[in-house]
């Protein structure tokens, strides 16, 4: 009984390890290249000029909804930037092709739809805001 | 699909907090009547929870009744959807240790209340939704279009 007592605090101790660890890498932007784009006839939404959140959800996914207000919220302070949420259960060709194995997982796309960052799990506004950041803003290419 | 219902995701997280309680009991306990009477428990608690929704278990109506009167109003709530499907994975998890018991297989026995364990863990604790986070991989995996 002992030792069973043991093992039940050492698998406790070993998934708030992986907790910690899990909860580390959420939201973090990272910065992918995947040759190709995304259409919006692919995605069923018309894509931003200056870029494109596009977060795969489930209806099973508790954090969703959150990430889904959050990115709404920061894409509406941008000029060209949208958000399309997709529900990665019914379009499980795109969640296999561009490999998503979580919800939420956020595809940052630039101007020409291609896949420029990559956020798995849920971000915080920093974190959203940064991966819009890295994209180029509209009008740099006209300045002298 | 059918009308969303809106819960306190603080009702599902109190409800965790008795599945791990009795997940630990399980696992210390081990392989014998008691056992046996823990794990239909574990699955008894998870059915309404499977079938209805959280909003159902018997740890919801004891949070409804004595937790929640307690607390302010909940920040944000949430759809019933994961925590149900959570209940359900827990369920199958419930199921498959009674099964492991009669068939006097303890390895199983261990290794089905070990998943309650650590996902009842997570969920009380770090409000960490396991099953949750495995739905998309188990769709994947298991339909083809």
């Amino acid at each position: 009984m002992l030792v069973r007592a043991l093992i039940v605090l050492a698998v406790l101790g070993l998934a708030a390890l992986g907790w910690w660890w899990w909860s580390r890498r959420e939201g973090q932007v990272r910065h992918v290249e995947i040759p190709g784009a995304l259409t919006p006839d692919v995605l069923g939404a018309p894509r931003g000029y200056r870029a494109t959140y596009v977060q795969f959800s489930t209806p099973m996914c508790a954090k969703c909804p959150g990430t889904r207000a959050l990115l709404q919220r920061v894409a509406a302070e941008y000029e060209g930037v949208t958000h399309v949420d997709i529900d990665a259960s019914e379009r499980l060709d795109l969640a296999r092709e561009l490999d998503i194995m979580r919800t939420p997982t956020t595809l940052v796309l630039d101007t020409n739809g291609v896949v420029v960052a990559r956020i798995n799990g849920a971000p915080t506004e920093a974190q959203a805001r940064e991966a819009i950041d890295a994209t180029p803003s509209p009008g740099t290419e006209y300045a002298i | 699909m059918a009308t969303d219902i809106q819960i306190d995701p603080r009702g599902p997280r109190f409800g965790a907090a008795w599945t791990l309680l009795l997940a630990v009991l399980a696992m210390v306990i081990g392989t014998n009547s008691v056992g046996l009477v823990l794990a239909f428990a574990l699955a008894a608690l998870f059915l309404p929870g499977a079938i209805v929704g959280p909003q159902a278990t018997v740890q919801s109506a004891v949070f409804k009744k004595w937790v929640r009167p307690r607390l302010a109003p909940p920040a944000e709530t949430e759809s019933f959807r994961p925590p149900r499907f959570a209940q359900q994975v827990g369920l199958f998890f419930a199921t498959l240790a009674i099964v492991f018991l009669a068939l006097n297989l303890a390895v199983g026995f261990y290794i089905a209340i070990g998943f309650i364990l650590v996902a009842s863990f997570l969920n009380a604790v770090f409000d960490f939704c396991l099953g949750c986070e495995v739905y998309l991989l188990v769709t994947r995996a298991t339909r083809r279009a």
